[in-house]
């Protein structure tokens, strides 16, 4: 009930802005996301503990698969990343990307702004905006405190900021820390809800068409994803963390139908991709 | 239209034997338009498995030529996957399903996470033979590596950068609204 008065206040402010501001101007989801933002101020951590949080929950996904030995890679991935965040309601987190060793098919975010794929993933991808495509995806995630939220429903909250403190040198406040470190990255082997993946999926295909790419790279890589056997190794976690890709791909395209054809001009730089992606 | 069709059939009558460049195969059943727009008129449905030749793309769709049964006409972009592919056939992801040069960039770099197998080995103490890393089990018991976290920060790019990065990519910044129905 709640909520939904809450939606209503939102909305009643959107509505005043838009007879005061010229339609152009006027970014409903960014609007939404400041809303929501605000009302829920006093409840939330600070992005400095958001960082915190997400760098120790990224240290223990680094724990199970360290980072490609391969600097252009890495700098490239963060270069795609950071121009495709900028273009986001949080452009001034400290955004930073990651190619892990795994060939398991996936990718991760975490609160802060942190973002890896795995190695098993890229390798299945071929130009910039499929890559663009996978990290809008994430980046949707982080901006809309996914992570954040699906924390709060499994631990206690006193329990997960503690995850903020950085890690030290000392042994006992390091164990401590490893410990927390190990209950939060459990949220990668269970997942986020189901409608926080479609919402990452109909978000990350507008902020991709906003950084200049062609937003339907990220079906194309959920259909490759589609046409592998699902019984494989290398899906097992995806499988089990996300929605069925069929469905997955039958809302997107679904959502995106008509809206971004305009778009889809936008750019897809395999040239570039594959430079980086070609020579190790 | 129909000079439409007959250029395609010409092209396809044209190029030499089958499994050309453009191939495709109809990943999940497909219903054929004669426009790159649901409304227009459905002109056949193709079922999963069907070969295909790719001609062009034009937002979320493919137009594409069908020797059996055959059709021209467009289909939904993710009904159809570019490259012979047949998802039985295979059980294992990333090998010959793409394209040829994104194929090798995947190969070379395949190798190259081969050839490293051994040093992150010794770095992180996580790696085996096979498939390495990130299975459920080995994210339940992860133990963190803020070494790796450090490094990784080491790689962040900044605001000048990535615009220097977009431009010489050609990418140019848009307003585009959050689509409705997105929560």
């Amino acid at each position: 009930m709640k909520r939904v008065f809450v939606k209503l206040l939102i909305r009643c402010g959107i509505l005043g802005l838009i007879v005061t501001v010229p339609a152009q101007a006027i970014d409903l989801g960014d609007l939404v996301d400041l809303g929501n933002k605000l009302v829920k101020i006093n409840s939330e951590v600070s992005v400095e503990e958001e960082i915190g949080i997400g760098g120790n929950l990224v240290s223990g996904l680094l724990g199970a698969a360290p980072l490609v030995d391969d600097d252009r890679l890495q700098r490239y991935v963060n270069d795609v990343g950071y121009w495709v965040a900028s273009r986001s309601a949080r452009p001034d987190l400290p955004w930073t990307f990651g190619v892990i060793d795994s060939q398991g098919i996936n990718a991760f975010a975490a609160p802060g702004g942190y973002v890896v794929i795995t190695l098993g993933l890229y390798n299945l991808l071929e130009n910039e905006a499929q890559l663009a495509g996978v990290l809008a995806h994430e980046i949707s995630h982080v901006v809309r405190k996914h992570h954040l939220e699906a924390l709060n429903k499994v631990l206690k909250r006193e329990f997960w900021t503690g995850l903020a403190v950085a890690a030290s040198d000392e042994s006992d406040n390091r164990r401590t820390l490893e410990t927390l470190v190990n209950s939060g990255v459990q949220l990668y082997a269970k997942g986020l809800d189901r409608d926080y993946e479609f919402e990452a999926d109909l978000r990350g295909v507008v902020l991709a068409a906003r950084a200049g790419y062609d937003p339907y790279a990220l079906l194309d890589v959920l259909t490759t994803i589609d046409s592998i056997n699902p019984d494989s190794a290398e899906l097992t976690v995806l499988i089990n963390t996300h929605p069925p890709t069929e469905e997955r791909l039958s809302r997107l395209a679904e959502g995106m139908d008509g809206r971004l054809d305009y778009y889809a001009s936008g750019q897809s730089n395999p040239k570039r991709f594959l430079e980086v992606a070609g020579t190790p | 239209m129909k000079f439409r069709s007959i250029t395609v059939l010409a092209l396809v009558l044209l190029s030499p034997v089958s499994a050309g460049d453009n191939s495709g195969i109809v990943v999940r059943e497909a219903r054929v338009y004669s426009e790159a727009d649901a409304g227009s008129a459905a002109v056949a449905r193709l079922a999963a498995g069907t070969r295909v030749e790719i001609f062009s793309r034009a937002g979320g769709w493919k137009e594409i030529y069908s020797e059996q049964p055959a059709t021209t006409g467009w289909v939904r972009s993710y009904q159809v996957r570019e490259g012979i592919y047949q998802p039985d056939a295979e059980s294992t992801a990333g090998s010959d399903s793409r394209g040829f040069l994104s194929g090798l960039a995947s190969l070379s770099r395949k190798a190259s996470s081969f050839f490293s197998s051994d040093r992150s080995r010794t770095s992180s103490g996580t790696a085996t033979i096979g498939v390495r890393g990130l299975s459920e089990e080995q994210i339940r018991t992860a133990k963190p590596d803020f070494a790796e976290l450090e490094k990784m920060d080491g790689f962040a790019s900044g605001n000048k950068r990535a615009r220097g990065f977009a431009q010489q990519g050609g990418l140019v910044a848009g307003k585009v609204p959050y689509i409705s129905g997105a929560k």
